[in-house]
Parts: structure tokens; sequence; C-alpha cells
């Protein structure tokens, strides 16, 4: 080990100063979390010109979970890959249907996908080929989702208009089982991760269902009143809980506890359209985890991101549509909404981190995808004698920190060296009009701004009105420029009535100066109108 | 009587001991040990009566010597006092009667050793004011230099060496052959005689210059003088005194003269053989030092920029930016420190070579200059009650921490980020200091002055102290809190969340603190101050604002009047009576229902007023300065300034009076008279039990501490009626530390270890105890090779062992 020698402690008296614009005030809000800054770190890339609704969304649990989009009549295949490097074009498209997709399920080997239509057709695809292995038909009115069980790769689940949701035998094209009991249309359902024979049915009865196919007399085993018609259900992760959709909320229910609701989250405006599980990086002393998120879409155009640990939104987004499905891929890193108005909205992290699946996790029967683990280099090895300068620094070294560099900019130099003019047309030149200010404050302590104007040449001279004849009425710097403006044009008034350039820029001051004005006065008006209105109310109280 | 303290640590030069761990610093009567290793004070040597104006440590005479202690000290009470710093003890007092600006003792290195037995007598030059003649000589030379025997303990008869209208310092050369002085736009230098006799004769020259000379420095090894200007320029004269002082043989003298050598630079035809000029410093020099081998030369003036010259090619090296002029700068016996004071009372320990500050020792900052237009904002001094210490403002945009009762100075901080130089314009003032009661938060309002009108700012700063002690981290900035006008007040809530701030601009406003706990990586406590209310009376200037104890009324006085609010509703509560000038401070009275107004201006008035009446109870036609009320009690004090024409005849110069009160009792039940009462501040401090050592078996409840306008203080008991000492038991713990932590060696010693002392008469002791035994033959061989002396030694015994031993019967 080397010795170090221990220095003695000195110290300078005098410090280096920047020349620093005033602190403006920190907005009352929070500064962005960990969380909400994970979840703008996705990417967004539009896909647009998709020609109608997105009604369903759905990501192969096969790596590289490409995705499929149902919109009109046709389900287009998204490779995440090539949106990142912003390529928006689908990599296929199935167009053979009559009527408008409503909902979309890959197999959980990710080869098979399934599609039905409002004309109560369902259509199992193979993914490479795009052709249609088997037409399941048997609803006679419109089937408003489709869904694959998650471990089962033999049956099928859908339901839709005409409230009886159907269990399907996909080999043989034909109904297991009809599973009566629902009163309205059935518009979601979602397979239990845990069990092959567990799945929730939600409809616009208001009440959301839970069946067992091992049930002899086709009864529903639970059932939930969400008190409004349901868009979507989910399961969460773990099996026990689910999540509905209704109108403006999305509630949480523990099915184990028998169906006791656990959160109610309201901070949709309009109705919540989908809702799907997300998985965000959790920091926890240093370790890192993942911990889920339940991601919901509304009409209002946002997405929330609901913490059900805690319950608590610990994110929020707006979209410029109304938003209609939205989907998380199983290894993190692609989100995707899709709008009423043909519009994807597909977010795409960076970065290499491979997160195990998402949503359904292991369940899926995705390995974890692990690093292979660094060794650490120990005496023993001879590439420890070989380490660095870049070198990291072991747990437990004695560091000893070399003191910061203070970086200077080009006015601070300047400014340390005394020669103010040139400070000051450097700094304006920079085209920061906070430096500016600061500079130029720093100079009236200096006392030394008047004789920097006094000494500018014409070129640099038409630089300061320029800057002032943007900046001279801003509410922030008004009351320094203001005045300085004014010195300006009384101490060059001659350079400036020598020169067509700086009359041009004086003509800009005017016109800046008269809109100023303009809303000065505008502004008194109001609050002419207004000053005795608040004076009767401050009568009243 | 009482503890004092806050003196000026640089009225004089410091000096070093001869281990180079301890400084000895002139502090006002008395002289101060700081150790160097820590820059806490260690001792301080008390019997002066008036102020120190010299000392001078005694060189060892030989090397082991170093650990010897002993200084002599003068001071203008007329007495030279020889001590033992390291106990202290006063060795030996010397009354010449007159007062002594200055002392050298150049001959200390002409004395041997004490070995000869005749011991020398032991001269110093002395600088005195004649005070006997001045009837009949001209007042105008009234200074002397003369010659004091130390031995003896008296001046020597009727020998002055040189007179001058002004005390000058006395500079003597570290070889004690030469001292001199400066004397407006000459050099006097005086050759020290060779003998230590009384009267030999003294001979002198004198070397010109054209301008003033302000600072003369002697080189160490060779005839070289330098002495620095008012202008900034820097002249070393080489080979002076070459004639002058040549010798005896006046020959030779002739002969040197006859030479007429090239004298290139050289004034008025002096005895120097050349004289060189470099000039850098913008303004007067006032410091000039040679390094102690003579190859440096430091120089430092007003700029507060310690310059390093190389003597023999003129290149040169800076420390800059101290931030204030320099005063002095002390080499020590250790080459790799010695010391620079400032004029702003600190003294900072250098590093040699590189410059880096080691340590400072901090006095407490001079109160600083005001421009004319932000007088009367109040003196920027704020006390903190319960950890005894005082914040005031500096020069250096800083807010100093000073304790009262461990007398240094605890941290700075930095209330502008701007560098101060010295000389420069003031055009950032911090204008006023505020601290909450328990001294975690403080308040700092600052202006700058606009260039003819245009970029003028105020700023409110609100600051929380860190979990170190005193390390304040700002938390919030206001720009401009009442727009373009002036604070004149800034005021804690007792409970420490609520300030207001009072403004010429003729509103208050009361600012909030929200304390969000910000949970990152500890618990990291994030003040925001935001502001919570506005009120205005009649538009008229608030001048000055004060909370009652219990934190429930807020007065704000709007200019004569006192206005009465309630702070968390901003309700006008009352508003009291008219006094004739506007009130510039106001104060309620602990927990009584009582309110002191002080106004100033033509018609100056101390107001009491009584909350429960809401009326005036007394009042008095006095000046006041500062008004301090305690925390507890119903009393309160007051400085006042006493109108010129009283403070002549009844006072003798004492120009203020500390006026204790009861808040019901227009006569005021105790009356101190102080000098330089002007910008005098008072406070309250309460007592920390354990630190105050019991005065008759209680201790005292609360302490006073007077600060006067030159920032010196005194800390007593108000109560006590003959003011007994109030004596706070002194850290031991402190001063033992500083004694362990003195391990340093330096130089040859801090790499191989000391040498064994070296001496010639070293008794040649054999190597190895040979012990003649009446038959050394059986032995001398015996045991293992390695342990056989050598052949020589054993030789030489073995002979005489051989050799038959007479023994005693031949007698």
């Amino acid at each position: 080990m080397a010795e170090i020698r221990a220095e003695e402690e000195t110290s300078t008296i005098s410090k280096t100063f920047l020349i620093k614009p005033k602190l403006k005030s920190k907005p009352r809000t929070l500064p962005q979390t960990p969380e909400s800054k994970y979840w703008s770190s996705f990417k967004s890339t539009r896909i647009p010109n998709l020609v109608s609704s997105i009604s369903s969304i759905s990501f192969s649990p096969s790596p590289p979970h490409p995705f499929a989009a149902a919109y009109s009549a046709s389900v287009s295949l998204f490779s995440p890959l090539s949106l990142s490097d912003g390529d928006v074009s689908p990599s296929s498209t199935i167009s053979s249907f009559s009527d408008v997709v409503s909902s979309l399920s890959f197999r959980s080997d990710g080869l098979l996908l399934a599609a039905s239509d409002l004309s109560g057709l369902i259509q199992v695809f193979d993914v490479k080929t795009r052709t249609p292995l088997r037409r399941l038909r048997s609803h006679t009115r419109p089937v408003r989702f489709v869904k694959y069980p998650v471990l089962d790769k033999l049956h099928l689940l859908s339901g839709g208009d005409d409230a009886v949701v159907k269990f399907w035998d996909v080999a043989g094209e034909n109904v297991v089982l009809d599973l009566m009991g629902h009163k309205d249309y059935v518009r979601c359902a979602d397979c239990s991760p845990v069990s092959s024979d567990l799945f929730v049915t939600g409809s616009y009865d208001h009440t959301v269902k839970v069946w067992d196919v091992r049930v002899e007399n086709s009864r529903s085993v639970l059932e939930v009143n969400h008190g409004k018609p349901v868009e979507d259900v989910i399961y969460l992760p773990s099996g026990g809980l689910i999540a509905t959709a209704g109108g403006s909320s999305v509630k949480i229910w523990d099915l184990i506890g028998g169906g006791k609701m656990v959160h109610s989250m309201e901070s949709h405006n309009k109705t919540v359209t989908s809702i799907c599980v997300g998985r965000t990086r959790k920091e926890n002393c240093g370790h890192k985890s993942m911990e889920d998120r339940i991601l919901s879409v509304g009409l209002d155009g946002y997405m929330k991101v609901f913490d059900y640990g805690n319950m608590k939104i610990t994110h929020s987004m707006r979209f410029p549509a109304p938003l209609m499905s939205v989907s998380f891929s199983p290894d993190c890193k692609t989100r995707v909404i899709g709008t009423s108005n043909g519009i994807i909205f597909a977010g795409r992290r960076k970065g290499k981190e491979n997160v195990e699946s998402g949503g359904r996790g292991n369940v899926l029967g995705f390995e974890n995808i692990s690093e292979p683990e660094r060794r650490v280099l120990r005496p023993t090895n001879f590439r420890y004698f070989h380490r660095g300068q870049s070198e990291k620094p072991v747990e437990g070294d004695f560091l000893v920190m070399r003191n910061k560099k203070i970086k200077l900019a080009e006015h601070d130099k300047l400014l340390k060296k005394f020669r103010h003019k040139e400070a000051l047309v450097s700094v304006l030149n920079k085209n920061n009009r906070e430096n500016v200010v600061a500079v130029m404050e720093e100079l009236v302590t200096r006392k030394k701004l008047l004789k920097c104007v006094s000494n500018l040449d014409t070129d640099e001279l038409g630089l300061l009105l320029m800057f002032l004849s943007k900046n001279a009425t801003m509410p922030r710097y008004s009351s320094l420029l203001m005045g300085l403006t004014k010195k300006v044009i009384e101490t060059r008034a001659e350079d400036i009535q020598s020169s067509d350039a700086l009359k041009g820029q004086i003509r800009n001051l005017k016109r800046s100066i008269e809109e100023e004005l303009r809303i000065q006065h505008s502004l008194q008006e109001i609050q002419g109108i207004i000053s005795p209105l608040l004076r009767i109310i401050a009568g009243r109280r | 009587m009482m503890m004092r303290g806050g003196r000026s640590l640089v009225s004089s030069p410091p000096a070093f001991s001869n281990d180079a761990k301890k400084l000895l610093v002139c502090t006002s009567n008395t002289v101060s040990v700081f150790s160097t290793a820590t820059g806490l004070q260690i001792t301080s040597l008390e019997g002066h009566t008036a102020l120190v104006t010299s000392v001078v440590v005694v060189p060892p005479s030989s090397p082991a010597a170093k650990v010897l202690c002993y200084c002599w000290t003068a001071s203008l009470d007329g007495t030279i006092r020889y001590w033992d710093f390291s106990v202290p003890e006063l060795m030996k007092t010397i009354d010449i009667r007159v007062p002594i600006f200055n002392m050298v003792i150049p001959s200390f290195l002409d004395i041997p050793a004490e070995d000869k037995g005749k011991h020398r007598d032991l001269f110093a030059y002395v600088f005195t004011e004649d005070t006997k003649e001045t009837q009949e000589k001209t007042k105008a030379l009234r200074r002397q230099i003369r010659k004091c025997n130390l031995s003896k303990s008296r001046l020597v008869g009727r020998l002055i060496l040189g007179e001058t209208k002004k005390p000058e310092v006395l500079t003597v050369s570290p070889s004690g052959k030469f001292f001199g002085i400066r004397n407006k736009c000459k050099l006097r230098i005086w050759k020290v005689p060779d003998q230590g006799s009384e009267h030999a004769a003294v001979r002198k020259i004198t070397l010109h210059h054209t301008k003033k000379i302000t600072v003369i420095a002697f080189h160490p090894t060779q005839r070289v003088i330098a002495a620095g200007d008012v202008t900034g320029r820097i002249l070393t004269w080489r080979g002076f005194g070459n004639i002058a002082f040549a010798g005896n043989n006046g020959v030779e003298k002739q002969k040197l003269i006859n030479i007429q050598e090239d004298k290139p630079g050289v004034r008025d035809n002096d005895d120097a053989d050349s004289c060189t000029t470099w000039h850098w410093h913008s303004a007067e020099v006032n410091v000039l030092s040679f390094s102690s081998d003579g190859a440096y030369l430091y120089s430092g003036g007003k700029e507060g920029v310690l310059v390093v010259w190389q003597l023999d090619t003129g290149k040169k090296k800076f420390l800059p930016r101290i931030g204030s002029p320099l005063l002095y700068f002390i080499d020590s016996p250790d080459p790799t420190l010695s010391a620079i004071s400032c004029a702003d009372n600190q003294i900072h320990l250098l590093k040699m070579p590189s410059m880096g500050i080691l340590k400072t020792i901090s006095g407490i900052k001079t109160p600083c200059c005001c421009p004319e237009m932000c007088k009367g904002l109040g003196n920027g001094i704020a006390f903190d009650q319960t950890a005894g210490l005082v914040a005031l403002r500096t020069e250096n945009y800083c807010i100093q921490f000073y304790s009262l009762f461990d007398d240094r100075g605890i941290s700075e901080v930095q209330v502008c980020e701007r560098n101060h130089q010295p000389g420069d314009d003031v055009t950032v003032i911090v204008t006023a200091v505020a601290l909450s009661v328990d001294g975690s938060l403080m308040s700092t309002s600052e202006v700058k002055l606009a260039e003819e009108g245009i970029g003028g700012l105020v700023c409110l700063k609100f600051w929380q102290a860190g979990s170190q002690n005193k390390e304040f981290s700002l938390s919030t900035i206001v720009y401009e809190p009442h727009r373009d006008a002036g604070i004149s007040a800034v005021t804690f809530h007792p409970s420490g969340n609520m300030v207001v701030s009072s403004s010429f601009g003729g509103d208050f406003k009361i600012w909030r603190c929200n304390n969000d706990i910000i949970q990152s990586d500890q618990m990291h406590q994030n003040f925001s101050w935001t502001c919570h209310a506005v009120g205005s009376y009649k538009k008229r200037p608030m001048t000055a604002a004060a909370f009652s104890a219990d934190g429930s009324v807020l007065a704000v006085a709007a200019e004569t009047l006192i206005t009465l609010w309630n702070p968390y509703k901003n309700v006008l509560l009352a508003v009291l009576g008219d006094t004739l000038t506007p009130i510039v401070n106001l104060s309620f009275l602990g927990k009584s229902d009582n309110l002191a107004a002080a106004s100033c201006g033509s018609n100056p008035q101390l107001s009491v007023w009584s909350m429960s009446k809401l009326s005036l109870s007394w009042s008095y036609k006095l000046r006041i300065e500062a008004v301090a009320s305690a925390v507890d009690s119903s009393s309160f004090a007051a400085l006042a300034l006493l109108p010129e024409s009283s403070s002549e005849t009844t006072f003798k110069g004492r120009d203020g009076v500390i006026l204790l009160y009861n808040a019901t009792n227009p006569v005021p039940t105790a009356i101190w008279s102080v000098k330089k009462a002007m910008g005098g501040a008072l406070g309250f401090l309460q007592v920390n039990p354990s630190s105050v050592e019991e005065v008759d078996g209680k201790t005292p409840e609360v302490l006073l501490a007077y600060m006067n306008g030159d920032h010196e203080y005194v800390v007593f008991d108000p109560y006590c009626k003959d003011a007994h000492e109030v004596s706070i038991s002194q850290k031991e713990g402190l001063s033992a530390l500083e004694l362990k932590g003195q391990g340093g060696q330096y130089g040859y010693a801090s790499i191989y270890g000391e040498l064994p002392e070296f001496s010639e008469k070293r008794p040649e002791t054999p190597w190895v105890p040979s012990f003649p035994s009446e038959r050394p033959w059986e032995t001398i061989f015996s045991g293992s090779s390695h342990n056989l002396p050598p052949l020589t030694n054993l030789c030489s015994a073995f002979l005489e062992s051989l050799l038959e031993k007479r023994t005693a019967a031949v007698e």
C-alpha cells in the first residue's frame, strides 16, 4: 500500500466568486421524484395516421416483444427496436377482417395471436405468416374481448355484447363452456397469473365476476360491484388482487379476502378506458428492486401511474387526445398508449438494463437474464497491480479529495482581469439574458457600467441596443434595464443618429416600449374594474 | 472588575517564542500568548497598566536554551518588564517613568554565554516621550530615542540619540549591529557600539529619499537596508555605512572617499554603494521584511497582497487577496512558519514556502465604515443570548461570530458573495443582522448602492445554522423586499419561525418559515421563508420593530408613533402616542407589559410606554445609542451618549453612560460611565451555570455585555453591587490540549530526529565497561566474540594486566 503523507491543511482567505444571476423563486411544487423521472424517461414516439381509434394493444410475451395494435378493421405489428430508430411504419399488417377489430391477445409463447372483431368472429393467426389458422364463430353479437389464459396454450376466453363468456378449445374450434351470468355487455376479462383455471370478467352491468372452469354449474365464484359500467379489469401480479376500471375511478379488490374493496382511485376526470400493470425501478437504500404500478389511461387524455402499495399516484402525464388503450412491455422498456384519433404514443426507454419480464413476471416462463457478475480484483490477481487512474475506489479506501476546480466563464475571466467592456461584450454575444443582467449588476457595483457603455463601438452598441429592445420591458429586469436604456440613449445619442442600423434598433426599442405601455394601460383598466369588486367583498367579510 | 475582551491584536508587532510554538501578541494592557499549533490562547502576561507597545523575546544563547521562555515588554506606563512566559511569571520590573513607544534590544547576540563570569550589561534602545522638559523645549521634538541599561535598571543618563516629532518605529537589524528609524523622507541608522559600556559613542548615518518613508528593514547578513515609501516604492540600499561605520582608522576613511566610486541611485552623496528601486505596490508599503537567509524580501501594504521578491533577480511571488491591509510580517525561528498581522485584527500563520494559511488567530473585527446615507441604520451588532456570542458585520461582507466568553472568533458567514478589496469604494453594505433567540436562525439585509441611479438593490437573506455550530447556510433570498426602499429593522419572533422587516418605504412585512424536512440521505431541514403579511400605517416610514416576549404583539414604529399589531392575524391593535422625533429603537421589556422606545434627532428621547394603560409611563431626554432588555426580568439597560459639554468636565473623557432601569421605576438602579460609547452596543447574556464560577456562593443570574465603538467589550453582572469580576472558568482542557498538540519538529530534526548535543569536552569513556580485576587475563577473553571489546582496548588491558601491580604496600 502506498503511504500517503498527510498534507497540513492550509486555507486561503479569499475565494473566487462567480458572477451568478439572481436566484429564481422555486416553484412550490415538489421537485421531480426519481419515479416520475423514470416515467418521463420513456422517450415518446408518435405513430400517426392509423385510421381510427386504437381499440386494443397487446405485447408479445417473447423477446424482443413486438406489439400489435388493433384499429379499424386491421391489426398492425410493430417492432419496438425499430421504434427507437425512429421508424414508425408497422413491420406487418393483418387486414383479413370484415369488421372493426375489438381485441387482441398473444399466446404465451408469442407465436399465435387471437383477434376478435365486431362481427362476432374470433380468428387465431400465426404471427409470422399472418395466416388465419382458426376461425372461431359462436358469438351472435360483437365480440368485445378475447384472451389467452396465461400458461394455457390450448384455450381461449372471449365475451361480447351477447353477455355470454365463452371458453374455447382452439384446436377443435369448439366452445368448451358457456358462462352465463352477466346481464349486460361483457367488455373485458383477465386471466389469473397463478392459475390457468381462474379468470375474471367485467361487464356493463357494473359487476365483475370471477370464474373457475372447474366449477360445474358454470356459475361465477365471486362477484363484486364496481358501481359503474366496467371498462377494463386486470389481475395484479400477485393473483390475489384485481383492479377494475369503470367510470372515472379505478378500484382495487381483494379476491382472497372475499371481494373486499381495498382502494378506489378517483383521480381521472373522465372515463378510464384501459389499465395495465407497469413496473418501475425502486431504489431502497442502494438496493435496486422493481415495483409494480397500475397504469391507467382515460378519455381525459391523462395517463396516471398508481402505486397500489402506498395507494398513491406517483406520476401523471398528459396526452393531447382521449386515450383508449395502454400496454406495457414485459421487458419494461416500452410503454404504448393508443388514442381515439388514430395516434399511438409509443414510449421507449433507453438502456441495456435487462429487467425480467414485467406484468406477469416469471409466471410467463421467462427466465431472468442476469448479467454475469464482475469478479472483484484481489491482490492474488495479476491485473490487481495494473489498476490505473480510472480505478473506482473500494468501500473502505481512504479518499484524498482534490479541491473542485471552479469553472470560469469567459466573462468571469475578463471581469477578474478588470476588462469590463470586453466582459460585457462577451456576455452580450452569449445570448443568455440572465448572465447579461448579472454582469451588468456586477459592473454597477464596480461603478463601471456607464463607463463601459460610453466605450462601446458601433457594433457593440448595436448588440447592447438589441439586447435592451428585447429585454428592457421584462418585469424581472426592467428596474435595471429601463434606467440603463435611458442612460444609453442619452450618452450615445450622436452615435445612434449617425448609424442607420442603430436607428433601426431604437425603433424596435420604441415599439416594444409602446407595447409595454399598452399592456400596462389595459392592466390598469382591469384593475379599475376589479378593485371596487374586491372592496365590496372585503366589506362583506 | 469584570471580563474584558475584544482587544486589538495588531496594535504592535507580535513575536514568536524561540521554539516557534508560541506567539506573543500585545493586547492592550496585557501580552497574550497563543499556540501556533492550534491558534488558541494559552496564557497572558498581566501587569502593565497601559498599552503594551513592544515585546521582545530573549533569543537562545545555545541550542539547549531554546526551551527558555523569557521576554521583555515595554509599555506606555513607563515600565519595562521581564517575564518568564511559560509559567507565566513576572521576573523584573524597570521603571523609567516615561512612556515607551517602542523598544529594541539589539545586543542579545553580543552576549556570549554566561561562561566567562563577567556578565555584560544588556542595553535596550527605547523611544520615549520627554515629559519633563516641555516648557523649555519646542514642543515639536518631544519624542526621543534613549538608551536603557536593562541590567542596572536605569536609563543611560543624558544620552539622547535622536529626537522626532512623532513616535517612530525602531527597527533593529537581525545581526544586532544596527538599528534605525524612518523620519519623513530620511532614514537614520545607528551602529550599536561593540562594547557594552554605557557611554560608548554611537555613530549614525542618514540616507535620503524624496518621498515619505513608511517602513524599513535590515538584511540579516549583509549591509543592505530596504525601505518602503508612501507611493509604494521599495528602495534597497546596498553597502550602507561603508564609510561611516568602517572602523576607527581615519586614513582609510579618507581613502574611501577619495576613490569616489560610482554610486548608482544613491542620493545626496549618501553613505551607500548603490540604491535600487522596485515598484509594484500601488499604495503605501506597510510591511518589509527580509527572509532569514536573506534571499527574499517580503513586502505588503494597503492592497492586502503579500509580495515575495527574490532579492537577486527581482522576481515576484504573491499571496493575493488577503482582504485587509497588512501591518506586520514576522518570521519565526521555524523556517516553515511566519505570521502576518492584518488591519482587520487577524493574525494569519503562514506555512512558509507555499504561503498557505495554516491557522488564523482571529480577533474581533474592527467596525466597518459606512457611507453617510447608511448611518443610523443600527450598528449591525446582534447578541446570541444563550451561547454568549456576538454577531457583527465586517468590512468584507461577512458576519463574524465572536465568543464573548472565550474571547475569540468562532466563525464567519459570507453574506455577499464578493471579495473585499481594501481601498475600493464601498458599494455593497450589510445593513442589518438579526439572530433568533436560540441562535439557530439569522437574517441579514444588504444594500447595493446604485450607480447614477441605476442598479441599486436591497436584499433580505435568511440563514439557518447547520449541524456544526454557527456554520450558517443560506435558506432564502428576497430581492427588493420592500420594492426599492431600504430596510430599517429586522427582528425575530421569540418562537423563531417569524421575522418582521420594516422599511423606510412605509410598510413592514411579516415573513414566515415553512420548514419541509427532506429525507434524502439524512434528516435535512430546509427552511423557506415566505411573506405572510404586509402592513402599513398612513404610508409613514416604519423605522423600528419589536416582538413582545410571548410573541403575541408586534410593535412597529411609524416614525413618531408606535403601532401595535397582532402578528398572526395582521390586525392593528392600537396606536401609541407621539414622540418628538422619529423612533429608531423599540424594545419590549422582558416579561413586563412595558415598551421602551428610543428616538434620535434634535430632540432625542428615551420613553417607556405601558402596554396595559396604552400610555406613556415616563421618559427622559437622552441620546440613546442602544437598548437591551433581559428576557426574564423587567429591567433593561440603555446606553446613553453624554452631551459634549458635560463629558469633558465631569466624566474625564468618558462620553457615555450605561443606565440600568427597572421598567416601572424611572430612577436608574445602576449607572456606569464608559468610553467610546458612539457606535456601541448592549446585550444581556444568559448565564450557563456550568461555565461561570460562583461568586460568594451564588451565580449571577444574567450578564450584561457592553461593546464600545471600537468593538472592545466588557461582560459583567449588572446586579452585583460591587461588580465582582465574573470569572468564567478557563477551559483547562483547552490549554492542556495546546501543549499536547505541539509535537512538531522542523527542518533537520523533523526528518532525522534530534542530534545528540555535541560537546568537545566529552569525557572519553571507554565503550565497554572494563573492570580490571586482580587477574584480568582470566576473564578478559571470556564471553562471545561479538561482546568482546575492540582489540586495541583489549591489548592495553591485557598488557596492563600482565604487568605486576604495585600495591599500596610500597608506601
